[in-house]
């Protein structure tokens, strides 16, 4: 199971690792792209969803995720081939 | 109605598993009885009446097994005793080599072997690590400046100092290193254990060892916040397969027999053991609170009750110990000070 299946999500954007114990929250836009991430959403889908949903340009949109994911990866949230 | 005596009731800053082991037994669906065994007349627990029935002031390990046994035997004629749970370790040493004695007495036990009480022992982590396929961090076994310099030297900084059975700092520089060498020297004697620091998160695992390779259950758990001691204050639990899996292998590699504690350090690649203890942690309760009475069991083991041997307990769940206090009457703490029991 990748690591983003694993973790559990509330409707806050409260985040709970079960394999490590850790808890994080996210804000509204982080609780967006996850949510899409734990659907199996590739980059580009994600980048056009929250093109849509915050009504954003795609060049914001692709430099907010990227920075995203990289958050994610820091805390070991995902993995590299995951997205 | 078992009567079952439980030590470690010291519920201070520095908490014995004891109180927790009493809620447990409480919970289990025994009827139970709880003696407490006490080493001062100040411990709590012997005046937590509605968890600890009986108390009793018990002569130091150190003084040799004759009192230590004799005072159990007391215990045995007086009120009835069917089983005990210690939870000390300078304990476990007199219970381990008196179990079959005890036993011939009526009194039962569900222990390790002295060969597995031995394996406490800091400086046996690395073969206990070696036969389960994970790590330790690399360590130093030093017994003079000469070779903690060459420890230091070869393994770098920061870098753990440790007791082979108590303390542990963490140095910076070669100065703090020494001078934390210096001061568990005379605190506690040689050897000092000098050891790299690992990163990772740190986790442990309480469970009961069956003594043939399998176990009554097994629970992860994560601290989340520690007192200056160390010691646990909020916790939750955690599912990490690799963690509980190493520990199965720990189990069943060593048939360990009886109620233990793996702590490790875990990281995406790599577990690292820590230490284990040949008993409950004083966090046991937590076990108890999320479906998995591992007292409760002990008990049934060692009273030759099949235990239950589910442990499916959730991820998530929190432990927050807190403090407390109450008033009760002098006379209490006359009667244990002068009949040596209360």
């Amino acid at each position: 199971m990748g690591k983003l299946e694993r973790l559990a999500i509330n409707d806050e954007g409260f985040i709970f690792d079960p394999e490590t114990g850790n808890s994080y929250t996210v804000n509204k836009t982080g609780f967006f792209i996850i949510k899409l991430l734990k659907e199996g959403k590739n980059e580009k889908d994600i980048v056009k969803a929250l093109t849509e949903e915050f009504e954003i340009g795609e060049d914001e949109a692709k430099r907010d995720l990227v920075d995203f994911l990289e958050q994610l990866r820091l805390y070991g949230l995902v993995e590299a081939q995951n997205v | 109605m078992y009567r079952v005596a439980v030590s470690g009731i010291n519920a201070v800053d520095n908490p014995g598993p004891g109180v927790g082991i009493a809620k447990g037994l409480k919970e289990s669906g025994l009827e139970v009885s709880i003696f407490g065994l006490a080493y001062d007349a100040m411990e709590p627990g012997i005046y937590m009446k509605w968890l600890i029935d009986k108390s009793f002031i018990m002569p130091y390990p150190s003084e040799g097994e004759e009192p230590f046994i004799e005072r159990l035997l007391y215990v045995k004629t007086t009120y009835g005793l069917d089983a005990v749970i210690p939870a000390l370790d300078a304990e476990l040493p007199l219970f381990i080599k008196g179990a079959s004695l005890l036993e011939s007495y009526g009194i039962k036990t569900f222990l390790p072997t002295e060969e597995q009480f031995k394996l406490r022992g800091k400086d046996r982590l690395p073969e206990i690590a070696e036969r389960i396929d994970v790590k330790v961090p690399e360590t130093r076994i030093v017994t003079s400046y000469e070779e903690l310099s060459k420890a230091v030297e070869e393994i770098g900084f920061p870098i753990m100092i440790k007791g082979i059975f108590y303390k542990a700092y963490k140095a910076f520089n070669i100065a703090q290193a020494t001078s934390y060498f210096s001061s568990i020297v005379a605190e506690w004697g040689y050897p000092i254990i000098v050891q790299q620091v690992v990163t990772g998160e740190e986790m442990n695992v309480v469970g009961i060892g069956d003594g043939e390779g399998s176990h009554f259950g097994l629970v992860g758990i994560k601290k989340l916040w520690i007192t200056s001691l160390g010691k646990i204050w909020t916790g939750v639990t955690v599912r990490n397969e690799r963690l509980l899996s190493a520990t199965e292998r720990f189990v069943s590699e060593f048939k360990w027999r009886g109620a233990f504690e793996f702590e490790c350090i875990v990281n995406d690649r790599d577990i690292y053991l820590i230490e284990v203890n040949p008993r409950f942690p004083a966090w046991v309760y937590f076990a108890t609170g999320v479906g998995v009475n591992l007292p409760g069991r002990l008990l049934k083991a060692a009273l030759g009750i099949e235990p239950e041997r589910n442990w499916d307990y959730e991820a998530g769940k929190l432990y927050i110990r807190f403090t407390d206090d109450f008033v009760t009457d002098m006379s209490e703490f006359q009667k244990v000070v002068t009949r040596g029991e209360g």
